[in-house]
């Protein structure tokens, strides 16, 4: 998967190195950003009040 | 790094040597090679020549065999490449979650507390005994300041996690509606994150019987003295939130404040409560000194 990726970037390994940085970096901001603040409600961490079941959080 | 990239560059290399000629020596002939000739560094390997000798030597009459051992390691390969990502990924929400929520938030909270504290400043103080400027309860009704845990906490309306994720507490609108402060009998209640998004009741567990908490208003000082702790409940019970909170011990109805949040820490499973009582009211003077609980 990586090593596809790596071989498909043009230029040289220090080109190459750079694009790979810039891709992560694009891909951690999606993730902060949109994915993260997507999930998190889904996920059973951040549930800080008491209510009846049934009621809307 | 360029080790493993270059290991991974001659896997499906080696998958194509399975028709082309083996040209380009799979991981395991790559590893004979290694073995046989360690001067040759691995990124040469695929190119020169007594390498090339020294792994046909071992695998060159079995071709077919090699490719499905190429197929079978790029499979496990890229398993485990998965696998690398979800850790990874797993790692980011945490640091997500712990982290960079609460740089969010508190920005956010900054943000909204200079919006309250402008506008106390800008109202004219018209002498009357007003608890609280109406108009401010958009913004934020004030501040609450507990010693033992954290001072300076916005407060705002909402329970919902839209508003708690702002980085403030805010006073429960549902299931029961929250009393005021400047009310005359009732029960102040809120909630604030335990973790992330400014996870300002954090240190909830820290706050002791007797400890002071602190409400500020634009011109009054409400000082509350702690006097029960439930260190954990069920999320479902909403009792604790009555006007007279009877798992705390109170029977009548007073003036008390309820904090809650979820505990153990980093979970949800459980709530912990903290009850105080106020025990008295004092007026904001031009400093804003504060009361003797909070120095």
């Amino acid at each position: 998967m990586y090593g596809w990726i790596w071989r498909h970037l043009p230029g040289n390994a220090l080109v190459r190195a750079l694009i790979s940085l810039i891709l992560v970096l694009g891909v951690v901001f999606l993730l902060f950003q949109y994915v993260f603040p997507w999930a998190e409600p889904l996920l059973p961490f951040n549930d800080v009040t008491v209510d009846e079941g049934a009621a809307r959080r | 790094m360029a080790a493993t990239d270059d290991e991974r560059e001659s896997r499906p290399a080696a998958e194509a040597a399975e028709e082309a000629a083996p040209k380009a020596p799979e991981k395991g002939a790559e590893r004979t090679v290694e073995e046989e000739a360690p001067e040759q560094p691995a990124e040469s390997a695929e190119s020169a020549e007594p390498a090339e000798s020294a792994g046909e030597d071992g695998a060159a009459p079995r071709p077919r065999a090699r490719g499905r051992r190429g197929l079978l390691a790029g499979a496990v390969s890229l398993f485990g490449e998965v696998l690398i990502t979800v850790g990874v990924l797993m790692a980011l929400f945490v640091v997500y979650s712990l982290y960079w929520t609460n740089v969010q938030a508190n920005r956010e909270a900054g943000r909204m507390t200079d919006d309250l504290r402008d506008s106390w400043e800008n109202t004219p103080d018209d002498g009357k005994p007003r608890p609280v400027d109406i108009g401010d309860l958009k913004g934020g009704i004030g501040f609450l300041h507990v010693p033992a845990m954290e001072e300076n906490i916005l407060v705002r309306k909402g329970t919902a996690t839209e508003d708690l994720n702002k980085g403030v507490a805010g006073y429960y609108t549902e299931p029961r509606k929250s009393a005021m402060p400047w009310d005359r009998r009732g029960n102040f209640t809120l909630a604030a994150h335990r973790d992330g998004h400014g996870a300002k009741f954090h240190d909830i567990h820290r706050i002791e019987e007797g400890d002071p908490i602190v409400f500020e208003t634009k011109d009054r000082w409400f000082v509350y003295k702690t006097y029960a702790v439930l260190s954990e409940t069920s999320k479902y019970n909403t009792g604790v939130l009555d006007d007279v909170p009877e798992e705390s011990g109170k029977t009548k109805p007073g003036r008390y404040i309820t904090l809650t949040t979820c505990t153990p820490m980093y979970t949800s499973r459980h709530r912990y409560v903290v009850w105080g009582e106020l025990e008295r009211v004092d007026r904001v003077d031009e400093e804003r000194t504060p009361p003797p609980e909070l120095s």
